[in-house]
């Protein structure tokens, strides 16, 4: 609040409190001016430098009377009575005065009117130009305070709009981020989110292997102390870019000092910001699976201010966040493959008993997920559906080898052994409480629809979907495939055999739309076909050879 | 730009909205509480109403109650409000087209949906109508009768 800046608001208001002060006439009877003041040049009163000064106001001490020069000069007599007559005649008076906070003199001339009279009293406190220009000066100063307040609070209101954008970006983040089951999508919002809180440009993800992901946010025009922008969340971004820029290299986009703020942050794992080359730079950790730190790092147009303490602590606690949602997906991924391995190796090793049944497992998989999509199973029921064909004859790990390896016919004791895999796999599976649909398809896929099947006689739709399904499936398997006391029937043979089994022991409608799907999937996808069925294959070639 | 009246009882708030509608360009008009947004509106029409929901006087909803199908506000309604029950007051408005927004609002949010009401050629008087969450609403359409 000094008046230190020459030229400010402050000081004109003051040049025209003078010159308002002043009564002015024909002839002016009475001008004030200021002195003494330790940051102003003097103004001395309009009389004195028409009288005296040859209208130079710099010409006091040189020219005028010596009260003029003492009041410019801040010595007042403080005997020289006040108002007194300086030698051209002229009633003045010099009062010290605090204006802008600075000790002033106020100089005043007062002057005959036309009619020859002295125009004011000087002792009326109230017609004192030095307390009038007091009380002016203190208004003055509250109206510069009231326009410094309202700066204030232009400044307030808008680091409270920042944050309000800054909070609802995060509620945004935590809401958004569950909805992603994989962890590319997670990173991207991530990086986009990263973006907008942090008015970056761009946002850089740089893995462990030295791959770097570029996130652009889209240019926003209008740049400077702004809060970020409006732009909808989708629009804002290039709309791919992990793949294309995971492309563009192994760290290509980096310069030097951004491989160094990489390095730091790796060895560190705590947030830095650097300023190469005056680009702003932010660089955090964000923590994978098995201590892999990736860094992630936003660049800021320089217009947009250094990065700051507030800052660091939003990318810190986001990335914290987001390491940990990244981490929990990607435990998540690695125990499913996990466990989907664990049970293929199971489900070899059944297999094996059987060298008649080799892939038998992992064909019943393949085809009932196959059927199930036909009959529109979607996921994750069709997952299990997949399941519980893989595992169908899990059971038969119980059955002695001599007679799932029986050539020739089997006793009817035998066969009543060979009945009791499907209740076995229900047995083995059923302490496993994660499995519902694969239950049902392990113990019923033995079950016909006029209830002439094994382990407990269901009729038609009391045989759950997935054991119908199986069924189809594995009895398509088993007569496609050479047995000890038969060879493999050709698909369309199979075929026929199953569709004569309609409505006493095969589902019709799974049936159909086992044959439809498995149809469409021969036709369309030969490659694949030739792979998971090469005896199908081979055994068609050995046919048109014959 | 475009003409938009704020209602809303704390000088604060009403401060924040009318800065940050402002350096976007708009005009606003200030109003501290329902009646005298009333008032207003039926002086001069606005092309957007950003009402309060709790308001001395007149409240939020009763405003936008007595302006819907008047004509006198020509893109949209949009509410802010932090009372817990901010869905239901959302399901309400619907039909009306009438955008609620939860407090503390997001700035940017604010202004993209005045943007994105105002962006069209609607008929005068219907309040538009958003489809979707803010953040992938783009599209708008017109609001039938209610």
């Amino acid at each position: 609040m000094s008046s230190d800046i020459p030229s400010t608001p402050h000081d004109s208001l003051l040049r025209d409190l003078l010159s308002g002060l002043s009564l002015t006439g024909p002839e002016p009877t009475r001008s004030v001016g200021l002195l003494a003041s330790p940051h102003h040049a003097p103004q001395p009163p309009a009389h004195c430098l028409q009288a005296c000064l040859d209208g130079d106001p710099n010409a006091i001490g040189r020219l005028g009377c010596q009260l003029l020069a003492a009041a410019a000069a801040g010595n007042l007599d403080p005997q020289t009575p006040m108002p007194t007559r300086c030698p051209k005649g002229f009633q003045v008076a010099a009062r010290h005065a605090l204006i802008g906070n600075s000790p002033m003199v106020v100089f005043t001339v007062q002057g005959k009117n036309a009619a020859g009279s002295e125009s004011v009293d000087f002792d009326r406190p109230e017609m004192d130009p030095a307390r009038l220009l007091a009380h002016l000066d203190a208004a003055s100063n509250l109206v510069q305070r009231i326009g410094q307040l309202l700066e204030e609070n232009a400044g307030f209101a808008n680091e409270v709009l920042q944050n309000y954008e800054q909070l609802n970006l995060i509620f945004d983040l935590t809401q958004q981020i569950t909805q992603f089951t994989h962890v590319a999508g997670i990173e991207r919002l991530l990086a986009q989110r990263v973006a907008r809180l942090l008015s970056a440009e761009t946002v850089y993800v740089v893995s462990l292997d030295g791959r770097c992901r570029v996130y652009p946010a889209r240019k926003t025009e209008g740049a400077g102390a702004q809060p970020v922008k409006p732009a909808s969340a989708i629009g804002q971004f290039g709309d791919a870019p992990a793949e294309d820029l995971a492309r563009a290299g192994s760290g290509a986009a980096l310069s030097d000092e951004m491989r160094s703020a990489v390095e730091s942050v790796r060895r560190t794992r705590r947030v830095l910001v650097a300023m190469p080359d005056g680009r702003h730079l932010i660089a955090g950790p964000l923590m994978r699976l098995d201590e892999k730190v990736d860094v992630v790092l936003a660049v800021r147009h320089p217009d947009r201010g250094v990065f700051n303490a507030g800052d660091m602590m939003l990318l810190e606690s986001v990335l914290s966040f987001g390491g940990q949602i990244i981490s929990n997906t990607e435990l998540h991924d690695r125990m499913r493959r996990m466990s989907l391995e664990v049970t293929r190796a199971l489900v070899a090793a059944i297999d094996k008993k059987d060298h008649y049944t080799s892939g038998h497992s992992e064909r019943a998989g393949f085809l009932t997920a196959l059927t199930a999509v036909h009959l529109g199973v979607r996921p994750p029921q069709l997952q299990a559906m997949e399941w519980a064909g893989l595992l169908h004859d899990v059971g038969k790990i119980g059955i002695p080898e001599e007679i799932l390896c029986k050539p020739g016919k089997l006793t009817p004791e035998e066969f009543e052994l060979i009945k009791q895999h499907p209740r076995m796999g229900y047995e083995i599976l059923q302490p496993i409480k994660s499995l519902g649909v694969i239950l049902d398809g392990v113990l019923y896929h033995h079950e016909y629809p006029d209830g002439s099947g094994y382990p407990e006689g269901l009729v038609g739709e009391q045989i759950p979907l997935v054991a119908r399904i199986i069924h189809v499936v594995d009895s398509f398997d088993a007569l496609t495939t050479s047995r000890s006391y038969r060879e493999a029937f050709s698909i369309e043979e199979a075929i026929q055999i199953i569709r004569r089994e309609e409505g006493t022991h095969i589902d019709a409608e799974v049936a159909e739309a086992f044959i439809e799907a498995f149809d469409v999937y021969r036709r369309d996808h030969p490659h694949d076909f030739a792979l998971r069925f090469a005896h199908l294959v081979e055994r068609e070639m050995a046919d048109a050879h014959v | 730009m475009s003409r938009i009246l704020v209602a809303e009882d704390d000088p604060h708030i009403l401060r924040l909205i009318s800065m940050w509608l402002t350096r976007h360009g708009h005009e606003v008009i200030e109003a501290r509480n329902g009646l005298v947004a009333r008032e207003l509106i039926s002086t001069q029409p606005v092309d957007v109403l950003v009402s309060d929901v709790n308001m001395p006087g007149m409240d939020g909803l009763n405003l936008v109650e007595t302006v819907y199908g008047t004509g006198q506000v020509r893109h949209g309604v949009i509410v802010l409000t932090n009372r817990w029950d901010h869905g239901e007051i959302g399901e309400r408005l619907a039909d009306w087209g009438v955008q609620v927004i939860a407090k503390p609002f997001s700035p940017s949010r604010l202004s993209e949906l005045i943007e994105s009401m105002t962006a069209g050629t609607r008929r005068a008087g219907r309040p538009a109508h958003s489809a979707g969450t803010p953040d992938q609403q783009s599209t708008s359409q017109e609001a039938g009768a209610p």
